[in-house]
């Protein structure tokens, strides 16, 4: 139980997807415009890892080695129209907001690197909580960066105004903007590891 | 179908809407191959031949395979599928037609498949080139160019961030942002100074 | 004195000139435009350009000390990045912009390459685009010359482009300055008059200026009317931050090319982008884009343009 409990926290810091192992970049800029779009995309993002980790975990002994890669692919494409479909029938809105960047979890280093690094070599419970771990992880990088762009570029949080006479720093709500805030994020990080060791 | 809807296309898929700066598609490629400039390109000419081949054999995939048969929402599945036999095919014949060229991009296709910027430009034609499940007219040009619009813009990207880089290889860099967070910094900029092209028209 | 016994590779001429030297001339160049601005649009511009050149100062000595870097604030750099960026604002804004433009500017322009001689795009211009995509509404907001109660007017390049006739302003007009605009930038007289300082003091080559200003010039008689070859080239040349840009921002030494082929083909780029940018972009005003873009393609011009070493291939 404590070694699952690991599986599930690395993901989170030690191994956060975004921040340290700097995958799954392009999503999380593109998408990272307002907090409630962060979420959308993570719960989504969650959603297709968790499920293909549990089932590439259960089949990994009956697929050929050559091409595990195709089948890797078909499967967390499958669970991504799952999850494309769901977000256009039930939140129609959230999914013009995020746009092509839906059908894109297909292709999102994540998805495919834990597919490849882990959920092919454990067994169920330890890929499940690994698949959660790293989506839970990548759900919170979200929301942190796209709280600072929200914030900055609108004034808002989740549409609230929480201080008056800001005046909005439009740039942040654009794409130079998220280049901008990972870029210092990743030199903040960095300074904290260095300050560490 | 005019010249002025190609110009359109082209400046907003090279400057204002380009892959890497705007859209964010091949971010992870672009700040990974972009340290020195011969790789660079190699990884450049590659993707832009593949974007540009599955722009068009998704195409034909979504008109007269998905659209028939009313299969429209197996698109992601179907593209990426396309995608993927397509690059594997590529690195086939490359390999085995000429050795020497495998070698100089040969290692970067594989990557190519999990690349945003080729499912990307294809769910992005599918996208703007077909109102409510008919293709516009011209549809078929219209995306082949935007898909050679991408590429170019994914090249310059590439090309303007690999020379930077290598001139930032003799600059005294502060020690945490660098490699990738400056990388990201720069990319910040260039793409400050295309906004200089928006609102583009003739 | 233990400096002096360092044997270093040929040239051993010295001459009196340093950085610190240079860059102080060239602020003393910039002189003329601030009082030009000021005659201009008031003491307003005094206050945006003073800010502008305080937040620059101590960006660079807070970042200089935090860096534990050899500090640069002496050398006049950043007191020229603040200038040029005040120069490139409009008089009214509120005194935070300048501020927050310098920071930035010192900042991202500057500082994260590792400080003096290694930015690759000039400074004064990052700032310059940040608050140009953050603050629109500032920065597009002009007032109308010798003009005490703050009337907004649009810029001649401005009301251009919502096509407008442009009848009451003549060149003259334009050669002074009577016109709105950032407040560096409108007064040509003053602005070469300064360049002809750096000119005769050989602190920056005719290569840069002139083919941009020519190029732009070219491409606007060329494209720029209702017919080929009938644009308004005059008009197009002393409007906007042309002057300012091809002389003092255009000519930057660290972020340009550094030989003379590599310097005509930064300038003919530079009057290209700003051409088209000006004639079908959305911004009524290319120069700092253009500027900002051609910065970026310095490391290729060097690299295609290095002069041959002798007796190599």
């Amino acid at each position: 139980m404590k070694n699952l409990i690991k599986e599930f926290t690395k993901g989170i810091i030690k191994e956060n997807p975004t921040f340290v192992l700097a995958l799954g970049l392009c999503p999380t800029l593109a998408v990272s415009v307002s907090v409630a779009n962060a979420i959308g995309m993570g719960i989504a993002a969650t959603f297709v890892l968790l499920g293909s980790s549990i089932i590439i975990s259960l089949v990994r002994d009956f697929i050929p080695d050559r091409i595990r890669i195709p089948c890797y692919i078909v499967i967390i494409a499958t669970f991504v129209t799952i999850a494309e479909l769901c977000m256009k029938a039930y939140s129609p809105a959230l999914d013009r907001s995020l746009g092509i960047y839906v059908p894109l979890i297909v292709v999102n280093c994540i998805v495919l690197g834990r597919a490849e690094a882990y959920a092919c070599k454990n067994n169920l419970s330890r890929s499940f909580f690994d698949g959660l771990g790293m989506g839970v992880g990548f759900t919170l990088a979200l929301i942190l960066i796209s709280a600072i762009r929200e914030f900055l570029g609108s004034g808002q949080l989740l549409g609230h105004t929480l201080v008056k006479g800001f005046e909005p720093v439009f740039v942040f709500g654009m794409p130079s903007g998220a280049l901008l805030v990972i870029g210092l994020l990743l030199g903040l990080f960095n300074l904290l590891k260095e300050k560490r060791t | 179908m005019n010249i002025q809807e190609f110009l359109t296309i082209f400046i907003s898929a090279v400057f204002v809407y380009n892959v890497i700066l705007s859209r964010f598609l091949g971010l992870c490629s672009f700040i990974a191959i972009s340290k020195e400039t011969k790789p660079a390109l190699a990884m450049s000419s590659a993707v832009m031949f593949v974007i540009v081949m599955s722009s068009m054999i998704t195409w034909f995939v979504y008109r007269y395979l998905l659209l028939p048969f009313n299969l429209a929402y197996l698109r992601t599945i179907s593209f990426i599928l396309v995608i993927a036999t397509f690059v594997q095919l590529v690195e086939m014949v490359i390999r085995k037609v000429s050795p020497q060229l495998y070698r100089a991009f040969g290692i970067y296709l594989p990557l190519i498949t999990v690349n945003c910027a080729v499912l990307g430009v294809a769910v992005l034609n599918i996208d703007m080139f077909f109102i409510n499940g008919k293709a516009v007219q011209g549809s078929f040009y219209y995306s082949v160019f935007q898909g050679v619009c991408v590429g170019l813009g994914y090249t310059l990207a590439m090309l303007l961030m690999s020379g930077i880089r290598e001139r930032l290889e003799l600059c005294n860099v502060p020690k945490p942002l660098k490699d990738f967070p400056l990388a990201f910094i720069i990319a910040s900029v260039l793409s400050l100074s295309f906004m200089g092209f928006s609102g583009f028209k003739f | 004195m233990i400096n002096n016994l360092i044997v270093s590779g040929s040239p051993h001429i010295h001459k009196p000139e340093s950085v610190a030297r240079i860059m102080w001339t060239v602020v003393i160049s910039l002189i003329p435009a601030l009082i030009a601005g000021v005659i201009i649009f008031g003491a307003n511009a005094l206050w945006v350009t003073l800010a502008a050149v305080t937040a620059a100062v101590l960006t660079e000595l807070i970042l200089g000390l935090c860096t534990r870097k050899k500090v640069t604030v002496f050398d006049g750099t950043a007191v020229i990045t603040g200038i040029l960026l005040a120069f490139n604002l409009p008089s009214e804004v509120p005194l935070w912009l300048p501020i927050v433009g310098a920071v930035f500017s010192i900042a991202i322009g500057k500082a994260v390459f590792g400080g003096l001689g290694q930015n690759i795009f000039n400074p004064a211009l990052v700032g310059r685009v940040f608050l140009m995509a953050s603050w629109p509404k500032y920065m597009t907001t002009f007032t109308l010359p010798f003009n005490l109660d703050a009337v907004t007017s649009a810029t001649p390049l401005a009301a251009l482009k919502e096509g407008k006739v442009l009848e009451h302003i003549s060149y003259l007009d334009l050669f002074l300055g009577k016109h709105g605009g950032c407040l560096g930038e409108v007064c040509i007289l003053a602005l070469l008059l300064g360049a002809a300082l750096l000119f005769i003091k050989r602190y920056i080559s005719w290569h840069i200026p002139f083919t941009y200003i020519l190029t732009t010039g070219v491409f606007v008689y060329i494209f720029g009317g209702d017919k080929l070859f009938s644009g308004d080239w005059l008009f197009h040349i002393l409007s906007g931050g042309l002057i300012l840009g091809a002389f003092f921002m255009a000519t930057d030494y660290v972020a340009t090319p550094l030989t003379a082929r590599g310097q005509l083909i930064f300038g003919v780029g530079c009057g290209l982008l700003t051409a088209v940018i000006r004639l079908w972009g959305g911004y009524p005003e290319g120069v700092s884009y253009a500027i900002l873009m051609m910065n970026a393609t310095t490391p290729f011009i060097d690299r295609y343009t290095k002069v041959r070493i002798y007796g190599t291939r």
